[in-house]
């Protein structure tokens, strides 16, 4: 262990602190928060960085967002770079992924230095999503935009408080440009009572234990995220890894991944040219994305921080889809940078099986329902992501019914809070039966979910991938089945959609929301015949569909034949 | 004794069921107070308190007032002994259970296994009908098919039935429907229907609460009827009473019917007997800290009150999403971190304390049962901080070799001698402990140095100097029953009752008639229910809170209200405290509209609870306790040679300065260089933190020994290992 200098207890009490303090500005923000996709989906994170700017500790929420932070506070410090420039009580903010906000305009990233006296020790930050920055569409999000100026307020790394005094004109701008000014407001407030509260805790523990022993602590901490993952890099398979695969828009992606000794690079410069459309990503999005998945194959459990990443090398080439370069569009981001970790994920499968699990349905699925709430006649909007079907493992059947990998610890919306909240009736919200994720493990069920809109002059607005090609079984496990929107219009034809914008609702109409199965693993003729017996039982599958695909026949009591070629669909 | 009144407190615990027994004479003057302890005995949970009692020599005919404690819920929720339940739920939501709601709090683990339901899916069944979020019936319930359901559900074996439907909430007629018919076609099953537990929204944590509670219910009506009988066929013919996880007793019949409420029962009267004890030394604001075998728990009280949650999850941690309860429970935070935690390096050379624990088998090395792991508990063994001649009150003899090797192990592998490995898993332990002293002060918005620190258990008085130095909490009181203080709590709770009503309404003065309506009609079923057990609305104590947010918020901040009927202008000042709670516990407040989101109302009636009369001092002085003096090691504070004090000895009155040791039946007080102790009129020991700094006041012998026996023993080297 390094900083050995300092009593290795110190330090490890010191690091746990700052666990515990990132924890606490996360819970702060959760609480405070007035967006259902803060509070709830929990579409937030908190972190804490060292003074130059690399993440040490960072709480809970999604693992899409631990990332994001050490890149917007580099941003600020070399932004803010004069003596002065940067002052106790202080706070500033990004959105713009041009000026280190890495994700889109929704998301604003709050930072505050902490300090100790004169001296600058830490960085607090979070980061959350925000349900309107203004822009072309409610919500901020549109599938129409096609430059970044379309989607909302840009702040590029600016301070927004100063020693302690928030900067009024500057909160003025924030505020009249959003279409929901108090929900932004009330919901920056909650970002920056947590950032105040981290840096209460810092500047208490720094001075506890003083400030030197306190930056040792941060740097030994860092140095063991990056042991942990040199350690856990040197047992992967050594080599060079491509693959190659089409998407629902007909481009093809691709990527090379060469894993090393000491390093594991991700190559993704052979892609399509940026798109006209918001579906795009900073290249510090396709970071985040590598970083997610290399930490999942390296030590999921040890705490990440900017040490755990040091490893990683990442090539793009600028104006690619990937790396896309100012007035690109980049609303929806989040689907590109599932991509990747989807593409990253499925080229190492078939070399890590103990590791790597067959496919998910690997979309935010993000929606978007607004409208007249018909009980209080105010605004509603509904920004949510969906839940969906996880892929089979060798240790067993797929989780059904998860966020995606983006996510982590968020939540869904109750029926119940749903229908008080935004006026809307949800009919059903179920499994889904469809077919698809058979094999020896079965791939999990995504979910059916039905929104019946009360009042006229609503809108829809949606962007779902893997709606044509759904999870990727694996091993001769089936693929799993798409995601997508069924709008059941009161009048009028149903329409199947993955993305739209806008889209009119009117009272009656239903929208479908449909999730994917995951992918299954191994041939489904191999799968315990107790287990498709208990399947049957239990709804999940019909007994024709038992005899079809896993060669089971459940009246008989018995597996007609065993061999793997039977039933093999 | 016949003249006068004989309570008992009877608690089944993990390992012990413990006793406390008070008898009061006639004028209600003296009292006279007996502990016991004997072995759990685990399933059938009365043989354990028959022992009790019989160790104690008390008589059940003679008992007046009984409080049992028990611990047959959880352990048949985390042991997976319950029943097989079928469920009965809205057309269109028979899945969410399953589908829960669906985070990952171990989001980089990719293999990570969301918690099975514990109704499969052929059990999860669906009858049309539905209510909205404003009571309203949209569609009729249609209970047509429920013949089917329910033969399907004898077919396979059911024994419970649980029924939860969509905004039951709101209005539970169709769940009380369905919940009589189901009892018509099959009146021998158990059913539980989901409003009878909780009258708030979120679907999946109500019809999970109300399938938990199905599932364990038989297993402990079963239990609850052993009991009575057993104690009956004693003669018994007093009060029995139930401890609930709200902090207070039930009656036998009302917890019989739903006993998901016990489940965290155990937790809940060591924090009541905290908030009792404050009440007792007037101290309202206590930070309360129970320190057991595998856990430490604590909790916050402030002005006496204890807060009450209905957000209960068990077997939730940051590797497991868990599963809900949604039954008042009170507001605290558990780690794993008790005597018997086990210390652990890592990979990469890092030491963490727990949550592993060693249990009671093999249990710390120091047992001499093969454990070869090193636990808290060994580790102060080993720095004299427990008696190693008189360990587990001289009932085990310390196997000083093992705890030697066991810590050895753990040096080796940090590169550090045994002495600084000890030090460093006490160091780690009590880190652990502040950091979740901080989750329920600091992180509420409160400085715990406002606070006393109640602290019991085992382990308690051991660690909670140190913590209590850390936090800057200035005094300790370590009760004089601490290790059986669950007990204690319990024999002093009210009977109490926790009603949460999920109620939207805007905080402005027009909305005032709805909301009064809202607690009126919920005091009148408090009322209703106290009279149904016998007890008339004058001995019914009601106090009012609400839950209020901002507009656009879902977290609500609980703001107590007063007692007079809600009108227009105090709608005023209720929105006045609302903001003001919100900016201590937040930082900062809005100039937004303010949203009622429910009531919560608490309505109590005091059922023989006793009363607790302290003693004079005595005048002893503080050497008639003294057994000697040994050396100990208080990690961060030196090695010093300690006085040790005979716990059974002390008397109101007495004081001592640290270093000083007392070891009383059942757990061990550590008071470091510079504290002041001194034993109050109830025999609590009073620790003072800082008190007896530099010089000190110099007036008693007894401080002038502390501070001579403050002489360093140098830096970590043991002389007498």
């Amino acid at each position: 262990m390094t900083g050995g200098k300092h009593d290795p207890i110190t330090l490890e009490i010191i690091q746990n602190s700052l666990q515990a303090a990132a924890d606490e500005m996360f819970a702060a923000m959760k609480k405070t928060a007035m967006s259902s996709i803060i509070y709830e989906v929990l579409d937030m994170g908190t972190g804490i960085m060292d003074a130059e700017g690399e993440i040490a500790s960072s709480g809970a929420g999604i693992p899409a967002f631990i990332g994001v932070l050490d890149k917007a506070t580099r941003v600020i410090i070399r932004k803010f770079n004069r003596p002065g420039d940067v002052r106790p009580g202080d706070v500033f903010a990004t959105n713009d992924p041009y000026y280190g906000g890495v994700t889109h305009l929704n998301d604003i990233v709050v930072i505050m230095p902490v300090f100790v006296d004169e001296e600058l020790i830490a960085w607090t930050a979070n980061i959350a999503h925000h349900s309107d920055v203004g822009g072309m569409a409610p919500g901020s999000l549109t599938g129409e935009a096609s430059e970044i100026f379309q989607e909302g307020l840009r702040l590029p790394a600016v301070k927004i408080i100063e020693g302690g005094e928030p900067i009024k004109p500057v909160m003025e701008i924030i505020r009249v440009n959003s279409r929901m000014p108090d929900v932004l407001e009330g919901d920056l407030w909650a970002a920056i009572a947590s950032v105040r509260i981290g840096a209460r805790r810092l500047e208490g523990l720094a001075r506890k234990y003083g400030t030197r022993v306190f930056a040792d602590a941060m740097s030994a901490f860092m140095d063991f995220g990056e042991e942990v993952s040199r350690r856990a890099l040197s047992r992967l398979p050594k080599g060079r890894f491509e693959l190659s695969e089409e998407q629902d828009d007909g481009q093809n992606f691709n990527v090379a991944i060469t894993i090393s000794d000491d390093s594991f690079t991700v190559d993704l410069r052979n892609n399509p040219d940026q798109a006209g459309s918001p579906v795009n990503t900073s290249r510090d999005g396709v970071m985040v994305a590598a970083q997610m998945i290399f930490k999942s194959l390296t030590d999921p459990y040890s705490p990440a921080n900017g040490g755990s990443f040091r490893p990683i090398r990442l090539l793009t080439r600028e104006g690619s889809v990937f790396h896309a370069s100012e007035p690109a569009a980049i609303g929806f981001y989040y689907e590109i940078e599932l991509r990747v970790y989807d593409l990253i994920w499925r080229c190492l499968a078939p070399h890590m099986p103990d590791l790597l699990a067959a496919g998910h349905f690997a979309s935010v699925c993000g929606t978007f329902i607004g409208g007249i709430h018909p009980d209080t006649g105010r605004q509603y909007t509904i920004i949510e992501p969906q839940l969906g079907g996880w892929g089979a493992s060798r240790l067993g059947d797929g989780n059904s019914a998860m966020f995606c990998g983006f996510h982590g610890e968020t939540y869904n919306c109750p029926a119940e809070i749903n229908e008080a909240r935004n006026g809307l009736f949800v009919d059903r919200m179920e499994l889904n039966l469809e077919p698809g994720g058979e094999g020896r493990h079965m791939g999990g069920r995504g979910i059916v979910l039905d929104y019946r809109v009360r009042t006229d002059n609503g809108f829809l607005t949606a962007g779902y991938t893997r709606s044509r090609f759904p999870a990727w079984g694996l091993d001769g496990g089936h693929d799993g089945s798409p995601n997508y929107i069924e709008f059941i219009p009161k009048d009028g034809d149903r329409q199947r959609l993955a993305f739209t914008s806008g889209l009119p609702t009117s009272r009656g109409d239903v929208i479908r929301v449909v999730t994917g199965n995951g992918g299954g693993l191994g041939n489904p003729a191999e799968r315990d015949a107790d287990r498709v017996r208990e399947d049957v039982r239990n709804g999940l599958i019909s007994p024709d569909r038992a005899l079809e695909v896993f060669g089971v026949d459940v009246d008989s009591g018995t597996k007609p034949d065993s061999s793997p070629a039977a039933g093999n669909g | 004794m016949s003249a006068g009144i004989v309570r008992v407190a009877a608690d089944v615990g993990g390992t012990f069921t413990d006793l406390v027994c008070f008898e009061t004479d006639a004028e209600g003057r003296r009292s006279q107070v007996r502990t016991a302890k004997a072995d759990t005995t685990p399933p059938n949970y009365e043989e354990g308190v028959m022992n009790v009692l019989a160790k104690a020599g008390i008589d059940p005919s003679g008992i007046d007032f009984l409080v049992h404690g028990t611990t047959v819920v959880i352990n048949a929720l985390t042991e997976r002994r319950g029943v097989r339940v079928g469920l009965i739920t809205t057309e269109g939501f028979r899945d969410t259970l399953e589908i829960a709601r669906g985070n990952r709090p171990d989001f980089f683990n990719l293999h990570y296994r969301k918690p099975p339901p514990f109704v499969p899916r052929r059990l999860r069944r669906e009858v049309p009908g539905r209510m909205s979020y404003r009571g309203q019936e949209l569609r009729p319930l249609d209970l047509s098919g429920l013949g089917d359901i329910i033969a399907d559900f004898r077919e396979e074996g059911v024994q419970a039935v649980a029924i939860c439907f969509l905004h039951s909430y709101a209005d539970p007629s169709h769940e009380r429907e369905a919940e009589a018919r189901v009892r018509e076609l099959w009146p021998e099953v158990s059913v539980v229907s989901s409003h009878r537990i909780a009258r708030e929204w979120r679907e999946y944590e109500r019809c999970n609460t109300a399938v938990l509670s199905a599932y364990v219910q038989p297993v402990a009506e079963r239990y609850l009827d052993r009991l009575r009988d057993r104690l009956g066929s004693l003669g018994f013919a007093g009060n029995l009473y139930v401890m609930q996880s709200n902090c207070g007793v039930d009656s036998l019949d009302a917890v019989s019917r739903i006993p998901i409420t016990m489940v965290e029962s155990g937790p809940a009267s060591g924090v009541w007997g905290a908030a009792e004890l404050g009440r007792l030394i007037g101290e309202p604001n206590i930070l309360a800290l129970d320190i057991g075998g595998t856990t430490a728990k604590c909790a916050l009280v402030e002005g006496g009150n204890v807060r009450i949650m209905t957000d209960y999850w068990i077997e939730r941690d940051r590797t497991s999403a868990g599963y809900p309860i949604m039954v008042p429970v009170v507001d605290l935070v558990e780690i794993g971190n008790g005597g018997g935690s086990i210390a652990w390096v890592d990979d990469f050379g890092k030491l963490h304390v727990g949550p592993r624990s060693a249990g009671a088998l093999p249990g710390p090395a120091a047992y001499g049962k093969g454990g070869a792991n090193a636990t808290t508990t060994d580790a102060n063994l080993w720095l004299g901080r427990i008696n190693r001649d008189n360990f587990c009150d001289g009932e085990v003899v310390a196997d000083m070799a093992a705890v030697e090797n066991a810590i050895a192990n753990v040096g080796r592998r940090l590169g550090v001698g045994i002495d600084e490995a000890a030090r460093g898993i006490i160091r780690i332990a009590n880190n652990n402990m502040v950091n979740a002293l901080k989750l329920v002060s600091l992180n509420r918005g409160f400085d715990p140095r406002d606070f006393t620190l109640v602290a019991f258990g085992g382990g308690g008085g051991m660690h909670a100097m140190a913590l209590a130095r850390e936090l800057g909490v200035r005094k300790v009181v370590v009760p004089e029953s601490a290790s059986v203080f669950a007990a204690w709590g319990m024999m002093m709770s009210d009977l109490r009752r926790d009603y949460f009503v999920t109620r939207l309404a805007d905080l402005e003065p027009d909305a005032a008639e709805g909301i009064e309506a809202a607690y009126a009609e919920t005091e009148a079923r408090a009322f209703a229910d106290f009279e149904a057990e016998g007890i008339p609305p004058e001995n019914v104590t009601v106090k009012r809170f609400g839950k209020f947010r901002y507009r656009n918020q879902e977290h609500t901040t609980e703001i107590e209200l007063d007692a007079e009927p809600m009108s227009g202008e105090s709608a005023g000042a209720v929105s006045d405290r609302f903001h003001e709670a919100y900016e201590r516990e937040y930082t900062y407040r809005l100039d937004a509209p303010v949203e009622m989101v429910g009531i919560h109302l608490v309505a109590s009636a005091e059922v023989g609870k006793l009363e607790m009369t302290g003693r004079e001092a005595t005048g002893t002085p503080a050497g008639s306790s003294l057994k000697g003096v040994r050396e100990v090691d208080f990690a961060n504070d030196g090695v010093h040679a300690a006085d040790i004090h005979d716990g059974s000895r002390l008397e109101p009155g007495m004081r001592f300065a640290g270093p000083a040791i007392v070891e009383a039946p059942g757990t061990t007080i550590v008071v470091h260089p510079g504290d002041r102790a001194e034993v109050d009129s109830h025999r609590n020991v009073v620790i003072r933190i800082g008190a007896a700094a530099i010089g000190g006041n110099g007036t008693s012998r007894e401080e002038a020994d502390g501070e001579a026996a403050g002489r360093d023993a140098g830096d970590g080297e043991r002389r007498d290992a």
